[in-house]
């Protein structure tokens, strides 16, 4: 501030100083007046402090001179924190300036600062008292005789002020803008000519007013900017944005306008006809009534005054539309006969210095005019009819609010006044528009009456010539004059508003996406699905924080139906990041995160989605959203890999990547091998079959080759590598050494793989060699699977069991083992073990798997040996050799069972010792199965024919006859055959037989009276308890029967024995004593191998 | 006491055709409240129903209520008793003396709030015709009630909701613009609008300068 009147508290002091000093009653009310200003600064609540301020302002102006003496004192208080304070002040200058004209340059830069004030309502007050301000002084500018430096001053800063509030229409404050509305209509009034039919108003001020000497302000320059102003306040009324108290006072301002000055009435009325047809779509239901009645009362007004007599057609169509009675429009009619001389004198007195004004109204009108006319001449029925049908498809899918509380029915539908009223209204739209004859003409001759500052305006506010295209279609029709409010509806268009807060643009942002977003269902039945898409994929690319977040939580609350959204997105962002799609200016400087703005969304969208394992159908979301999305960048292919380390969903996402991807298929490649060494069985598994799936693929094959060879390596060291442990594998501690888990790792892939490419094997054997005892145990076992998938046939096991690298006899005769467990060997396989057997390894139990491929001479030779084994191994096989293990596969073995106990009894006992024999044939009799009553009875038949008799023949026997008792008449067959060969001849075979005779009497008394004196003899010794039941048997006898008996032989049984055969020589068998007869089995001596034996045999 | 936090009290008028029923009903409605309001009427006579429909009882404007009481009383208690005219006429006059002529007020106000279409036609058409003052704005606002003790309490009800709509609205934070939600006339559109919702009834609105 700048005036003369500083306001701080020393001068406001020293002036009080000065006031207090005078004495009188004119002393006490300054005293007063000082007092209160000194207490009003000091109250600090507002309503108080406001009251005190009332008084003060009103003893202030109730004497001459205090105006000008507290002046300075008041304008100090404009700097007060409180609004309403404020507010007081500028009302203060207003009263001020009423009675004082002089003060007004010491009040003038207070306004100046005042205007610019932060809060609306003070910016409101200081318009409002601008409007009166600005009146003012042109009047003291008038009256004054001669115009000084200060009164130019003042005129100046006033020029600016008044610039200033004008820029102001585009406020973003309502109130403030419904006030420079007023403040405009003072201008354009106080600027313009008076005319003879101007309504009188007392107090009146036009441009006749202001002397033509008047320097600083010239009449035409006045004229021009009222001009201007005019046309700027035409524009804020058509304004399609317009809110209703702007229109309404913009309305009410026009109207004041025309009756005032009545040049201005064609315009005035134009600018209601193009309102009315046009109303702001943003109008609610109950603003567009009140908009229309308040159009109405204004028409109704305007109709009043004479100048309207010219317009009064149009007028009365538009109060008719609008719902105005006759009566109504009856009444506000002027008197004709003065109407009519009214019109006479304009024409006649129409002063020259007007013509160009009038020009330009009338060039307005002649617009509308003639192509009303041009329209008049064409709109046959026909043609209407073919508008109507054109419009059809403009019409809105449900009739708007709008349409249904402003439709009144045409009643004249057809008669000539109505065409011409269509006429009317298509010819302004279509003026407005700037189409038709008369907008053509209008053009070309625009009058050049613009300054700058008018033009500048129009850059700032888009004024109502920006009428939207829509209007101008095809869309009238007979019945309905309302449609053009409806497609003016559809239109948007931003204009006359500052820019909007950034929140305010974020909130009304996200609102905009949230009703494009919850429109999902109508866009599809409206088929612009992919519009819809597209659209929120820009918006969600290009747009900020709130909005991706928006869409993004969009996105992720229904993955499963929104996935074709989140991949337009990507793509959007995709096209963003390569540069395909130029970002708007505003995101320019975000431009270098491009790329992780697309990394962001594709790892933010596959967490959300990984995380969510309730989501139905997850895998199949996760898979597509993997395979289509357009890049993968390494974040993500990492979250990928990890993802891959805990579910299998991700190996099959990675398994597919490796086949759809070409680029990046090795390192995919390499993450599922990876895998399948994972701890978890889950994991590992599934990417062991993804990789045996991969296998054939030839460029493929060596990779997982090389890889599964390299792991099967690691099995050589003395210790697992650190390759096998992490988190990713599933194991997070490292181990020193070897565990059956780490080991297995090694394998898992190796061992898959072996079934597809059977050459693989030898790499195992190679390895196996090389691997420490528990490695090698681990390998046995592990190997199962894999051989017998492989199969018998399998050349490259053959060959395996062919070349039998030295030290792989134990995973040979593991191999063998396996392949032979569950079937017949088949005949390669017997060939290579044979040759095997024969040529290099002559371990017995290489041929045990073999066992049934082998001939029966083969198997008797081996006989020996194999029954020296483990008794479990011996038991093993003569289950092979009896069949009992091969019943279900229906092989038959090479030896019946009956052939087998004949080949044990007939091993020779310098190969082996009886008592392993005897174990062996133990065997036999445990399986009953096999050995019955008539196996058993072959068998002895068999032993019988051979010479010299079998060591173990009467132990058989007499086993055979334990388990079989039937078997008595048969065996006492064989003892009388046996006394014909001479059975005594043999000892060990001798003493059975008197064994046997011992456990078969009485049946075999028979059978000793049949023995030869001498032995009999030998008989008794041997078994002295035989004798007397003998006796007795024979003393059953008849005297014929008894009669058959020798003598010698009756005297040995009856006790006189003949020593003539004492000397009798019985040869010596070199083999073990009778007491081995026994049935028992000691402990073999401990198996010589030093390498574990195959975990069959253990 | 209805002050918005600047200090700044509206000034109201309510406007029926007679000032007597409905716009002192909502007179005594609001100032209970706190507001500061006034009452009008914008008829060219008071006028009160009679006994019979066509002998209504006419007053001018200048009749204190204590006066048109005492005349009623005299001509018929019982009756007037009866259909509450007496009733109201205390009641008028408890609050004020006499009734006022919207038309013959020099006062100005924020915010005009007229009783049925008429009379806000008659208000409007008032403004058009007085000479011109300081240009300050005011808010003309219809709200159709119908002229009889019931709805009068109603309306005065409605009344009241819609102006501690615009209490509500002041104090809080207002959505649009942090630094006008103390601005009246920046809020009325929107103010209108929240109230026409609640209460599923449409206002007549506009803007007028002094």
């Amino acid at each position: 501030m700048d005036n003369q009147y500083g306001n701080d508290d020393l001068r406001r002091s020293a002036a009080a100083q000065f006031f207090l000093d005078e004495k009188g009653p004119e002393g006490y009310k300054l005293r007063e007046i000082v007092n209160s200003i000194n207490e009003a600064v000091m109250i600090s609540d507002i309503n108080e402090k406001l009251e005190k301020l009332q008084k003060i302002q009103a003893l202030i102006l109730s004497g001459p001179d205090l105006l000008e003496r507290f002046l300075p004192d008041i304008l100090g208080f404009q700097s007060d924190r409180n609004a309403e304070v404020r507010r007081f002040v500028v009302g203060f200058i207003e009263e001020s300036f009423k009675r004082n004209s002089e003060i007004l340059p010491h009040i003038i830069g207070n306004i100046q600062a005042l205007v610019q004030d932060t809060a609306p309502r003070v910016q409101k007050r200081v318009v409002q008292c601008v409007t009166q301000l600005y009146r003012h002084t042109l009047m003291w500018l008038s009256k004054a005789q001669s115009v000084n430096e200060q009164m130019q001053t003042v005129w100046t800063i006033l020029v600016n002020i008044k610039a200033f509030i004008i820029n102001m229409v585009d406020s973003d404050n309502d109130g403030l803008r419904t006030q420079i509305v007023k403040f405009l209509e003072m201008i354009v009034l106080l600027q313009t000519y008076r005319e003879p039919d101007s309504t009188n108003r007392t107090n009146d001020f036009s441009l006749e007013d202001v002397p033509l000497t008047l320097k600083v302000a010239r009449r035409r320059k006045l004229e021009e900017e009222a001009m201007t102003v005019f046309d700027l306040m035409l524009k804020f009324h058509g304004s399609p944005h317009i809110s209703s108290a702007n229109l309404m006072a913009c309305m009410g301002s026009l109207t004041t306008i025309a009756k005032l000055r009545p040049n201005f009435m064609g315009k005035v009325v134009a600018a209601l006809e193009t309102l009315h047809m046009n109303l702001p779509p943003t109008l609610s239901t109950s603003q567009v009534n009140s908009v229309r009645k308040h159009l109405k009362v204004n028409l109704l007004n305007l109709l009043k005054h004479p100048s309207a007599s010219e317009y009064q057609m149009n007028i009365t169509t538009l109060l008719t539309d609008l719902g105005a009675t006759t009566h109504e429009v009856m009444k506000a009619y002027p008197k004709l006969e003065e109407g009519r001389k009214r019109l006479k004198k304009t024409i006649a007195s129409a002063p020259a210095k007007k013509v160009r004004l009038e020009e330009d109204i009338s060039m307005n009108e002649s617009a509308v005019d003639i192509t009303e006319t041009f329209i008049t001449e064409r709109l046959s029925p026909e043609l209407a009819a073919n508008l109507v049908i054109m419009a059809m498809n403009h019409l809105p899918e449900s009739m708007p609010s709008v349409f249904n509380a402003t439709y009144t029915p045409i009643a004249a539908a057809g008669t000539q006044a109505q065409i011409k009223h269509v006429a009317r209204l298509l010819a302004t739209q279509l003026t407005a528009a700037g189409l038709g004859p008369g907008a053509t003409i209008a053009k070309t001759q625009k009058p050049v009456l613009r300054t700058v500052d008018d033009e500048e305006e129009e850059e700032n506010g888009v004024g109502n010539s920006n009428v939207p295209d829509e209007n101008v279609g095809p869309e009238e029709d007979n019945t309905n004059t309302n449609s053009k409010t409806l497609l003016a509806s559809r239109t948007f268009k931003q204009e006359m508003y500052k820019p909007m807060s950034t929140d305010m643009r974020e909130f009304l942002q996200v609102g905009a996406v949230q009703r494009i977003l919850s429109s999902e269902e109508s866009a599809i039945t409206g088929g612009v699905s992919r519009v819809r898409s597209k659209i929120l994929a820009s918006f969600a690319a290009s747009f900020g924080q709130k909005v991706k977040q928006t869409i993004l939580n969009f996105i992720m609350g229904d993955i499963r139906n929104q996935i074709n959204l989140a991949l337009a997105w990507i793509y959007e962002e995709y096209s963003y990041m390569q540069g395909f799609t130029k970002r708007p200016p505003s995101q320019m400087d975000e431009g270098k995160f491009n790329d992780l703005q697309y990394d962001s969304l594709v790892t933010q969208i596959m967490n959300g989605i990984i995380r969510n394992k309730e989501l139905k159908e997850r895998d199949v979301i996760l898979t597509r959203i993997c395979l289509e999305m357009p890049l993968l960048t390494d974040e993500v292919i990492n979250l990928i890999k990890n993802f891959s380390t805990t579910e299998t969903l991700g190996l099959s996402i990675i398994y597919k990547l490796v086949l759809m991807r070409p680029m990046k298929q090795l390192y995919f490649l390499n993450v599922l091998l990876d895998n399948t060494s994972h701890q978890a069985s889950e994991i590992r598994e599934a990417s062991i079959g993804h990789v045996v799936d991969l296998y054939p693929k030839e460029d493929l094959q060596t990779v997982i080759e090389e890889y599964a060879i390299y792991y099967l390596g690691f099995l050589k060291l003395a210790k697992p590598p650190e390759t096998l442990f992490g988190l990713h594998k599933g194991r997070p501690h490292l181990s020193e050494v070897w565990t059956d888990d780490s080991i297995k790792a090694c394998l898992y892939l190796y061992l898959s793989l072996l079934p597809i490419n059977q050459e693989l094997i030898h790499e195992l054997s190679r390895v196996y060699i090389q691997t420490q005892a528990d490695v090698k145990r681990t390998i046995l076992r592990v190997v199962e699977y894999s051989v017998k998938a492989m199969g018998m046939d399998s050349p490259q096991l053959l060959k395996l069991v062919e070349e039998c690298p030295k030290g792989s006899e134990t995973l040979v005769t593991r191999i063998i083992h396996i392949l032979t467990d569950k079937s017949a060997p088949s005949a390669e396989l017997v060939d290579r073990v044979r040759e095997l057997y024969r040529t290099r390894v002559s371990d017995v139990r290489f041929l045990i798997p073999v066992l049934n491929g082998l001939k029966k001479g083969e198997i008797i030779e081996a006989l020996p040996k194999l029954i020296k084994l483990n008794p479990v191994v011996v038991k093993e096989v003569f289950n092979r050799l009896l069949g009992t293990q091969a019943d279900s596969t229906g092989h038959s073995s090479p030896i019946t069972p009956a052939e087998l106990l004949t080949a044990l009894h007939l091993i020779d006992p310098t190969k082996c010792e009886l008592k392993t024999i005897i174990k062996a044939t133990s065997l036999c009799f445990s399986d009953k199965e096999a050995y019955t009553q008539e196996v058993l009875a072959v068998v002895l038949q068999h032993l019988m024919e051979v010479t010299p008799l079998p060591t173990l023949l009467m132990r058989t026997v007499i086993q055979a006859l334990s388990l079989h008792p039937r078997l008595i008449g048969f065996v006492m067959n064989i003892l009388q055959r046996l006394i014909s060969k001479q059975v005594w001849k043999q000892k060990k075979v001798w003493e059975g037989f008197i064994k046997c005779c011992q456990r078969t009497q009485p049946a075999s008394f028979q059978v000793l009276l049949q023995l030869p004196p001498q032995q009999l003899i030998d008989v008794f010794k041997e078994a002295p308890d035989l004798r007397k039941p003998l006796l007795s048997h024979i003393m059953e006898f008849t005297e014929n029967q008894r009669a058959h008996i020798p003598q010698n032989i009756m005297d040995i049984i009856k006790g006189q024995e003949e020593r003539a055969n004492m000397d009798f020589h019985i040869k010596e068998e070199p083999l073990s004593p009778a007491s081995e007869l026994t049935i028992d089995i000691k402990e073999e001596p401990p198996d010589t191998f030093s390498e574990p034996a195959p975990p069959g045999l253990e | 006491m209805f002050l918005n936090m600047s200090g700044y009290s509206l000034s109201i008028a309510v406007v029926c055709s007679s000032n007597m029923n409905r716009s002192m009903e909502a007179h005594a409605f609001l100032s209970k409240k706190g507001f500061k309001v006034k009452s009008f009427g914008t008829g060219d006579k008071v006028k009160l129903p009679g006994t019979a429909v066509d002998k209504p009882n006419v007053y001018d404007f200048s009749c204190s209520y204590e006066e048109i009481y005492q005349d009623l009383q005299n001509k018929d208690k019982s009756f007037y008793t009866q259909n509450g005219l007496l009733h109201m006429l205390d009641r008028n006059r408890r609050i004020k003396t006499r009734p006022e002529r919207f038309q013959s007020s020099s006062e100005k106000f924020d915010i005009v709030i007229t009783c049925e279409e008429r009379v806000y036609d008659q208000v409007i058409e008032y403004f058009e015709n007085r000479s011109p003052e300081d240009s300050a704005s005011v808010h003309i606002i219809n709200f159709d009630i119908q002229d009889n003790h019931e709805e009068a309490t109603i309306g005065a009800f409605h009344i009241c909701e819609f102006m501690s709509l615009l209490d509500d609205l002041n104090n809080s934070s207002v959505l649009f613009d942090v630094a006008t939600c103390e601005d009246l006339d920046n809020d009325m559109d929107s103010l209108i609008h929240s109230y026409e919702e609640k209460v599923h009834r449409t206002l007549l609105h506009c803007v007028l300068f002094y």
